[in-house]
């Protein structure tokens, strides 16, 4: 009994970062219809902003949040105009788009490893305070870091559902010719969800690396988890990102409990190659 | 001078890209020609090699044997995983391809009663030994293998079989109504080049003679692919001049024969080569996306 509960609250932690971060990649992932592996280095690149204002200028790790998701938003937004837009109007096939995207995906890596080196950064926080809920140690920071989620994918949850801009995203997915007769810009709708994607993803990695440390590959190891949960979940479900990343962060929480953290990470590919193999198409 | 060459480390190097030029004309096989995205690359690879070191050293099989056996368990992996995942749509089947090379990594790492572990497996003999000279003797092996596949890869280009497979790339539905059946025969060539993936894994496990699991790394699918989108992947010969234009340079010519700093050589210059893999990949994509050798001519239009 203690296991499940232990389980459930350490994966719900666990997983919380990978909600905002598969929420972001899905709706890439809908809007244009291809595996975007640069994704990875907005994660990374979120993380570093943030270590940037809070560990090398001294801001409050809170406040420093602020800038960092921003720039963040603005990186997938600049990925998006000056090499993927054009790659479209080129004619460039999905599968060659993943290829674009994994050489982009080095490629930003790789200026970020020259810019910043191989060294472990960590965040500057005011050193936690442990307490208990239903007998599991948490710490204060862990529980500010998932209200802050929770508030931030319930934001995104209303945005894709409940507004205007969803509808948009979801008419311009399904045809753009049909949606620009209806009077919507496809520009304008499109940088706003890469910049909402990218402004999730930065954050993701912001909430990732305050509980461990910042590195160049920190993105890179979690992209193909990210990519697993947006098909499983179905493409552009922002609810089934959810569920399945709720699922897979308790699944890892489980198996960490009992054996090596690196049977959890098998167990959940292998899991979702049966999955791919045996779901009803969603679309 | 002909002695240092031909037993000196540049030697060694030279056959691991004659490995990685196999590999590449493999994946130009399977993506070029039929279209399936395959990112698992490393997996199979993997697969061989760890495979063929542990019935090698761990249980003391003869050597062919052993080799003999990885490269029957690595199409048996290849095909059931072909089985699962073949019919899907291309996005699927590279997602599994590289969550299934994850796996392989992943499994090289914890079963340490089989692997060793990160401590590492060793060490794997040459197939035979001429003394200082068995480097020399591999590199003639994995060369002459190497050609025998290019020369296959060209005998496929022109024959009925390989204007089925690339039917099967270019219109799988139409192939369908003409009566072939395209799972069957996609899955049989998957399984086949696949194996020969592993294949060409134990055959390199005898290059380096020390097996990590870093080896596993998906850094190898993504050269392997980096190689071959910008030599020409609809080109025999694609994977070479690919292979040749980014390892070939890099970890041959600077590496070994170009003098410069130490800190420099392990600190910078792999960071460099790999930013400047990925700026390559994006420009090939975007303004030459058939490669450096392009497309043929169609002669039938």
């Amino acid at each position: 009994m203690s296991l499940i509960s232990d389980a459930i609250v350490l994966g719900v932690i666990e997983a919380a970062p990978l909600i905002l971060a598969a929420a972001g990649f899905t709706l890439i992932f809908y809007l244009n219809g291809f595996i975007n592996v640069a994704y990875a280095e907005n994660i990374t690149l979120g993380a570093y902003f943030a270590i940037f204002f809070n560990s090398m200028l001294g801001l409050n790790f809170y406040l420093a949040i602020i800038p960092a998701a921003f720039l963040s938003g603005l990186l997938s937004v600049i990925t998006y105009l000056l090499v993927f837009r054009p790659a479209f109007k080129r004619g460039v096939g999905m599968a060659e788009m993943i290829i674009l995207s994994v050489g982009l995906s080095f490629f930003i890596r790789y200026s970020t490893r020259l810019i910043f080196g191989s060294k472990l950064y960590a965040f500057d926080v005011i050193s936690p305070t442990g307490f208990k809920i239903f007998g599991i140690g948490v710490t204060n920071l862990q529980l500010t870091a998932l209200l802050l989620m929770s508030a931030i994918t319930t934001g995104l949850y209303l945005f894709i559902y409940k507004t205007n801009y969803g509808e948009m995203m979801r008419s311009l997915a399904n045809n753009e010719d049909l949606a620009m007769v209806s009077g919507i810009n496809p520009i304008k709708v499109s940088v706003l969800i890469w910049f909402i994607a990218g402004v999730v993803g930065g954050l993701a990695g912001v909430f990732y690396g305050v509980f461990s440390f910042v590195n160049t590959l920190m993105g890179w190891r979690l992209i193909l988890i990210i990519i697993m949960i947006s098909i499983v979940g179905g493409i552009g479900n922002v609810r089934g990102a959810l569920v399945t990343s709720l699922g897979a962060g308790i699944l890892t929480a489980a198996v960490t409990l009992v054996t090596n953290p690196i049977y959890g990470h098998i167990l959940l590919l292998i899991g979702f190659i049966f999955i791919l193999k045996f779901r009803k198409e969603r679309r | 001078m002909i002695d240092s060459i031909l037993t000196g480390y540049g030697l060694y190097t030279f056959s691991s890209i004659i490995v990685y030029i196999a590999l590449a004309t493999l994946l130009h096989l399977q993506y070029g020609r039929t279209g399936i995205l395959n990112f698992g690359v490393v997996g199979f690879f993997g697969l061989g090699m760890y495979s063929f070191g542990v019935l090698l050293i761990q249980y003391k099989f003869p050597f062919l044997l052993a080799m003999f056996l990885s490269v029957v368990l690595v199409g048996i992996v290849a095909y059931g995983l072909g089985k699962l995942i073949l019919d899907l749509d291309s996005q699927s089947v590279l997602v599994a391809t590289l969550a299934f090379a994850s796996i392989v990594a992943d499994l090289t790492i914890t079963e340490k009663w089989l692997t060793k572990g990160v401590r590492g497996l060793g060490s794997v003999p040459f197939a035979f030994d001429f003394g200082i000279y068995s480097q020399f003797g591999f590199f003639i092996l994995a060369s002459s293998l190497t050609i025998i596949l290019l020369l296959y890869a060209f005998k496929l280009e022109n024959s009925p079989y390989g204007r089925l497979l690339s039917s099967i790339q270019d219109n799988e539905i139409l192939a369908q109504s003409l009566g072939k059946s395209t799972s069957q025969h996609k899955l049989i060539f998957f399984t086949l080049t696949c194996a020969l993936m592993g294949f060409f894994g134990a055959l390199h496990a005898t290059n380096i003679h020390f097996l990590v699991p870093r080896m596993l790394d998906p850094g190898v699918t993504f050269t392997v692919w980096i190689a071959l989108i910008l030599g020409g992947r609809r080109r025999v010969l694609g994977g070479l001049i690919g292979i040749l234009a980014t390892i070939g340079i890099f970890d041959f010519i600077i590496e070994t024969y170009v003098p410069i700093p130490a800190s420099f050589q392990s600190e910078l210059l792999p960071v460099l080569k790999l930013l400047l893999y990925g700026l390559t990949l994006i420009l090939v994509i975007m303004y030459r996306p058939s490669g450096i050798l392009g497309n043929k001519k169609l002669i039938h239009q």
